[in-house]
């Protein structure tokens, strides 16, 4: 019993970070409505530039505000350059899939010339362990989860009680109908790869923080999980992505634990098969209204 | 012939049929599929455990037989086409678009994490060796000449799959798939078992990636992990669409220009006046390069050329069609 609140614990930091992951790929997915495949690229690049300017200034502040506004960027390119022009074209979802698997191919390769494929070490002390509560969790821990929770507790604010979040919902439900009213999706799609790009790669950088270390193929391997959690929590849904990453992190966290951790990878797409065959809309689909909406 | 130039080759006509039988599936039946590269990696590992014989300890894999290599690479095909239609069974049955690729996807981490995790199947991370010159001692060749023999053995095989995939290419069962690529539902209206044809496909696909990774396992005469990765079918998908998805004589040119070209171009970069400092850096980044290269051209194609180089031949009724004759009044 015990052990099992430990590892709840534990559960809960992983599906904090993913749980950020998770609704900032939701959110592209859901005013573009194609999946970015490049979208683990961005918490890699964050990673790099949270590490290089972590050590340059020795500020942790300063490596999650330059890994946020480098993943805001990367994202910013990725929409500008790729996914944006490929939907005005009229490119099929699965075309734009397969463009963005090009784009991230291409910068995992650009890293590996810049950085090499080694592991990099991001050490840095997370604290002595303490108790709170039932759970055994580092001040670094305590960290991640409380920034993760108000991250998602400002973007539901932005998304529900702002204009451009209104403009953002209306974009993600239909397009069209969002540009006969005057809307510029081509703007709000962009803002919105900003926004879902700074929770990215603040998330690359809690990720990087939390595991240690990091290689140019660590945001792609993030990315298949991600993938199950957005999946699981419905296509598009931010609500539902949030309950579906923190029911994926606690998954794969027991599974890690009880099993072995090496398989985390097959556990996570064991899930994502089962709920695409069973239920392709997503696990929390059933109500009519999720909050977002 | 120098030796560099038998290795192109025969690597050349290895990645040659595993671009065909990818054809098969991403250009007639239309189905972008992830898990392409695991097949090959079954195939490739199957041929090893069916030749090498029983390990010795610490090393543990399943089955170790020493069969002759001809029928291990028979085995390798078939169990390249039974995964993918354990695969193709889950994934095709209500699946398209980009959720089929994902479960794909999920289908080809869940065999790259058992391959390097799962010790007893194919000694995990170590992979497997010790599959030397195989059928060299039949003509008894020396390792000079065997190379010749193996490269000229890939080339015959290349060209039996070209002829076989161009005969399929123009069946009924072709243009069955091809349709299905156009319009499901129109496939289905004309009486097509949709799930039943895309599955044939599919497992077509699947056995022609085995029979690549059974000449590949020959060729590296070993497999391990770091042999291969999912991703790695970003090359094959790169040398289809560059080449002219659906049509083979494009995809061989895709193979061409791609596989061959771009990998061996990035090999002599270095030899550039002024590039030579590329050598001392990182082992990788030539590799690396490549990747880039690659990867740019995908998304350049798919923008600006989506049909490729060599775009597949629409289907057109030569027959002339008779006047309608006005009904005599």
């Amino acid at each position: 019993m015990h052990e099992a609140l430990l590892t709840l614990g534990f559960g809960i930091v992983t599906a904090a970070i993913l749980a950020l992951s998770a609704v900032a790929f939701t959110l592209e997915y859901g005013v573009t409505n194609v999946a970015n495949v490049s979208h683990g690229e961005i918490l890699t690049v964050s990673a790099y530039v949270a590490y290089l300017v972590h050590s340059r200034t020795g500020s942790a502040v300063a490596a999650a505000i330059g890994a946020a506004v480098a993943g805001g960027l990367v994202a910013l390119a990725m929409y500008m350059s790729v996914i944006g022009p490929f939907i005005r074209f009229g490119a099929s979802p699965t075309v734009v899939f397969i463009a963005t698997l090009g784009i991230s191919f291409m910068i995992q390769n650009f890293l590996v010339i810049g950085f090499g494929a080694e592991n990099v070490a991001y050490t840095i002390d997370p604290g002595a362990p303490q108790h709170l509560g039932p759970f055994l969790l580092t001040p670094l821990d305590e960290q991640i989860v409380i920034s993760a929770a108000a991250i998602t507790l400002g973007l539901y604010v932005i998304v529900s009680r702002t204009k451009f979040g209104k403009a953002l919902r209306a974009v993600s439900q239909n397009r069209e109908l969002a540009r006969v009213t005057g809307i510029n999706a081509t703007q709000v799609a962009a803002a919105t790869f900003v926004l879902a790009g700074m929770i990215a790669g603040y998330a690359g950088f809690i990720l990087a923080e939390s595991v240690g270390t990091f290689n140019p193929y660590f945001g792609f391997s993030f990315f298949l999980i991600t993938l199950t959690a957005s999946v699981a929590g419905g296509l598009g849904k931010p609500f539902g992505t949030v309950a579906g990453a923190v029911m994926v992190g606690l998954i794969l966290e027991f599974a890690g634990n009880y099993i072995t951790a090496s398989y985390n990878l097959a556990f996570a797409f064991a899930i994502l098969a089962i709920v695409i065959l069973v239920r392709p809309r997503g696990l929390f689909t059933n109500a009519r209204r999720t909050v977002f909406e | 012939m120098s030796a560099y130039v038998v290795s192109v080759l025969t690597e050349g006509a290895i990645f040659g049929i595993m671009a065909l039988g990818l054809n098969v599936i991403w250009g007639w039946s239309g189905d972008f599929d992830l898990a392409y590269y695991g097949y090959v990696a079954i195939g490739a590992y199957m041929t090893l455990v069916l030749t090498i014989g029983a390990p010795t300890p610490p090393a543990q894999y399943i089955l170790g037989l020493q069969l002759p290599y001809p029928l291990a690479v028979v085995g390798a095909i078939a169990t390249s086409m039974a995964v993918g239609l354990v695969v193709g069974l889950i994934a095709l049955r209500h699946l398209r678009g980009i959720y089929f690729s994902i479960v794909t996807l999920g289908a080809v981490y869940v065999m790259y994490v058992m391959a390097g995790q799962y010790v007893p199947l194919v000694d995990g991370y170590n992979g497997l060796s010790g599959l030397f010159d195989p059928m060299g001692d039949w003509f008894g060749l020396d390792y000079q000449s065997y190379q010749y023999f193996f490269l000229g053995l890939s080339l015959v095989c290349f060209v039996l799959v070209f002829l076989f995939t161009a005969r399929i290419s123009g069946s009924r069962f072709g243009m069955a798939l091809r349709t299905l690529r156009e319009d499901e539902r129109a496939a289905a209206a004309f009486g097509r078992d949709i799930y039943r044809l895309k599955l044939k496909g599919y497992v077509l696909g699947a056995g022609l990636a085995g029979f690549a990774g059974a000449l590949f396992a020959a060729y590296l005469s070993a497999f391990n992990p770091s042999a291969w990765s999912p991703v790695e079918v970003i090359v094959l998908y790169s040398a289809v669409l560059v080449g002219g998805r659906g049509n083979i004589w494009g995809v061989a040119l895709g193979v061409l220009i791609m596989g061959m070209l771009v990998q061996e171009s990035t090999r002599f970069l270095p030899m550039l006046p002024g590039l030579g400092q590329l050598n001392t850096l990182h082992p990788q980044v030539l590799l690396a390069l490549r990747g880039v290269v690659i990867g740019l051209v995908l998304v350049l194609f798919l923008r600006f050329r989506p049909q490729g180089l060599l775009p597949e031949r629409r289907y057109v009724d030569r027959e002339p069609v008779a006047p309608a004759s006005m009904p005599a009044t």
